[in-house]
């Protein structure tokens, strides 16, 4: 059952009928219910999967938690300890509960290593030592639904505990519900458990405003997967199917329109998502804040996927970057290449881990590892060379506010993270290496943009138009965002003639021109694999 | 000590007022690279131990949030 399917749309208004007519402290099981309904049609009995690592992550918080406040039962007993002794119970227990934390982690990664990614380790392993001359034959290994996303949930709830942070969830029906609420298991967004628990846990009463504009938002969503990236995938398809047939500006197409569809189909499904939640009056956390409006590839993965990004963030990265060990790497690499570099070298080494952490998360593929490598580095070279950034701007004589200047930066990022697409999109790294390659060959010949070049890409002329309309209208209305319009807020405040004509013309551009049939079934979200 | 603070936080980020900024994390004024360098910075010259615990937003947010975090440290 994905999104884009009338059985998803039966579940979620039912559940939302339901919803209302339970009783307010009692409306969080009708979302367990639906959201086990979802997950079993989905998964069937790797459901048992999802559930015992619920068991397990509820477990984990409460031990973690005792362990972390062991020592106020020392303290009770014993109120004449000094202030040392006090700290020194204190941190004897703050240790106890890392070393539970760690554990649980394991354990719970231990499950996602080995169905995800057994498999291309062993493969890896075998090619090395056999010097790419054995077979692997790989397990056959099926994935419970969403785990990439729920794995790191569990993780974030559970160091949120060690770090005290958050209380342990007392109900484990209720964190089971967190880790698997149907509208955000398939694809995201990432949350929190301080920011969606409570949340869940409360009863929301019915808000007829807040209930239309999240239907609003899915049927955005709809328009963005159905009638772009649906559509789009088409000529992606083609190019990257027989990649020897394109060179020059078709191959930077083919890169440049999987943007346009990963954008159109993940931030499609986010609206999908977040519609879907709202309905229910919870708000989930946005993965996008128009990420084609990024001036450097910095910015852009602050405005892509955010979700993903916070939680590296504040799990690998900041982790890593104030561990001992980075810090005494630190120490010594000052004396070796001087202070200024030495300093920024934890802060480099963890964010190359983290882009490959990054790559890596999507699939346990090479080309996803050297997708996060690309972006990886141009990262830590913005974070290198600012100097060099800077004199480059006084040579050239560059105002940085100008508008000439901003639209620059736009476009070069937009290059720099589609080239970064072929390694995401390429059957192999061999292929992606050579696109890119293929890429520069005679780049400045324009003429296959006019000469029906395009239209040989399986979509015709009238879809063409539709798509180009269709891309135009999202990069008019992320405009409108980033100028800080609230879109949706300004229809509500439409008289309702014009709001139900407004809805009507889309609902009808949805069935019109979305793409679909008889038998079609629309594409899979693209993150539903990751 | 706030002054000798103040330093710290110029030598990261020249472009910032932070005499006056209340808002350093809410609006993403300072980012990720900001931060370790400016808890790294603090760490070695106030000699405490900023872990990876106290990286709130509350904390960061202005730097008389900084200094407060850093005495609470001192004191412990």
């Amino acid at each position: 059952m994905t999104f884009v399917s009338v059985p998803f749309l039966i579940l979620l208004l039912a559940a939302d009928l339901l919803y209302y007519l339970f009783p307010l402290r009692h409306r969080w099981l009708v979302l367990l219910a639906a959201s086990l309904v979802f997950y079993a049609v989905n998964s069937g009995l790797l459901t048992l999967v999802l559930v015992a690592t619920a068991a397990l992550v509820y477990a984990g918080g409460r031990m973690i938690h005792a362990r972390l406040f062991s020592y106020k039962t020392l303290l009770e007993q014993e109120p004449s300890l000094t202030k040392e002794e006090k700290k020194s119970a204190r941190d004897r227990s703050k240790k106890q509960a890392k070393q539970v934390l760690t554990l649980f982690v394991l354990v719970i990664l231990g499950i996602l290593l080995f169905l995800k990614y057994s498999n291309f380790f062993a493969g890896t392993a075998v090619s090395l030592f056999t010097g790419g001359k054995g077979v692997y034959s790989p397990m056959k290994l099926l994935l419970p639904l969403g785990i990439s996303f729920y794995t790191l949930q569990a993780i974030s709830y559970l160091v949120d505990i060690s770090r005290g942070k958050a209380d342990p969830e007392k109900d484990p029906l209720r964190l089971l519900l967190y880790l698997c609420f149907f509208p955000q298991i398939v694809q995201g967004p990432i949350p929190r458990y301080r920011d969606l628990g409570p949340q869940l846990a409360e009863g929301h009463p019915f808000d007829p405003d807040g209930f239309c504009r999240g239907l609003q938002l899915i049927l955005w969503g709809f328009m963005k997967k159905l009638i772009i990236a649906d559509r789009i995938a088409t000529p992606v398809s083609a190019i990257f199917s027989a990649p020897e047939n394109y060179s020059g500006v078709m191959a930077f197409l083919g890169a440049a329109f999987y943007g346009i569809q990963v954008y159109a189909d993940f931030s499609g499904g986010m609206d999908i998502a977040l519609g879907a939640a709202q309905t229910f009056g919870i708000t989930l956390t946005p993965n996008f804040t128009q990420p084609y409006f990024s001036t450097s590839v910095e910015d852009f993965w602050r405005r892509w996927h955010i979700t993903l990004g916070a939680w590296m963030k504040d799990y690998v990265f900041y982790p890593l970057s104030l561990s001992k060990a980075f810090g005494s790497l630190s120490q010594k690499a000052r004396k070796l290449v001087g202070p200024s570099l030495g300093k920024k070298l934890p802060s480099i080494l963890a964010m190359f881990i983290v882009y490959f952490l990054v790559g890596i998360w999507h699939g346990p593929q090479w080309t996803y590892i050297l997708y996060g490598i690309w972006n990886g580095i141009f990262i830590v070279g913005g974070l290198l060379l600012p100097d060099l950034y800077e004199k480059g701007r006084r040579l050239f004589r560059i105002d940085e506010d100008s508008a000439s200047w901003r639209v620059f930066r736009m476009i070069r990022t937009f290059w720099i993270i589609s080239v970064g697409r072929f390694f995401s999109r390429a059957k192999d790294t061999a292929t992606a290496f050579a696109m890119i390659g293929s890429m520069f060959h005679n780049w400045y010949d324009l003429s296959p943009l006019s000469n029906g070049a395009l239209l040989g890409l399986g979509l015709e002329g009238p879809d063409w138009i539709v798509l180009a309309v269709a891309v135009l209208v999202l990069l008019y209305t992320d405009n409108l965002h980033e100028k800080g319009v609230k879109i949706r807020e300004s229809i509500s405040r439409q008289p309702l003639i014009f709001r139900w004509l407004i809805y009507y013309i889309a609902i009808l551009l949805v069935l019109i021109f979305g793409i679909y049939g008889p038998g079609y079934v629309s594409g899979n979200f693209i993150y539903e694999q990751f | 000590m706030l002054e000798r603070l103040l330093e710290i936080l110029s030598e990261v980020r020249p472009d910032l007022d932070f005499e006056n900024e209340t808002r350093l994390i809410d609006d993403d004024l300072l980012d990720s690279f900001d931060i370790i360098s400016i808890v790294s910075e603090c760490n070695d010259v106030f000699d405490v131990e900023i872990s990876v615990d106290d990286l709130e937003p509350e904390n960061f947010n202005s730097a008389e949030a900084i200094a407060a975090l850093i005495e609470r440290l001192q004191e412990d």
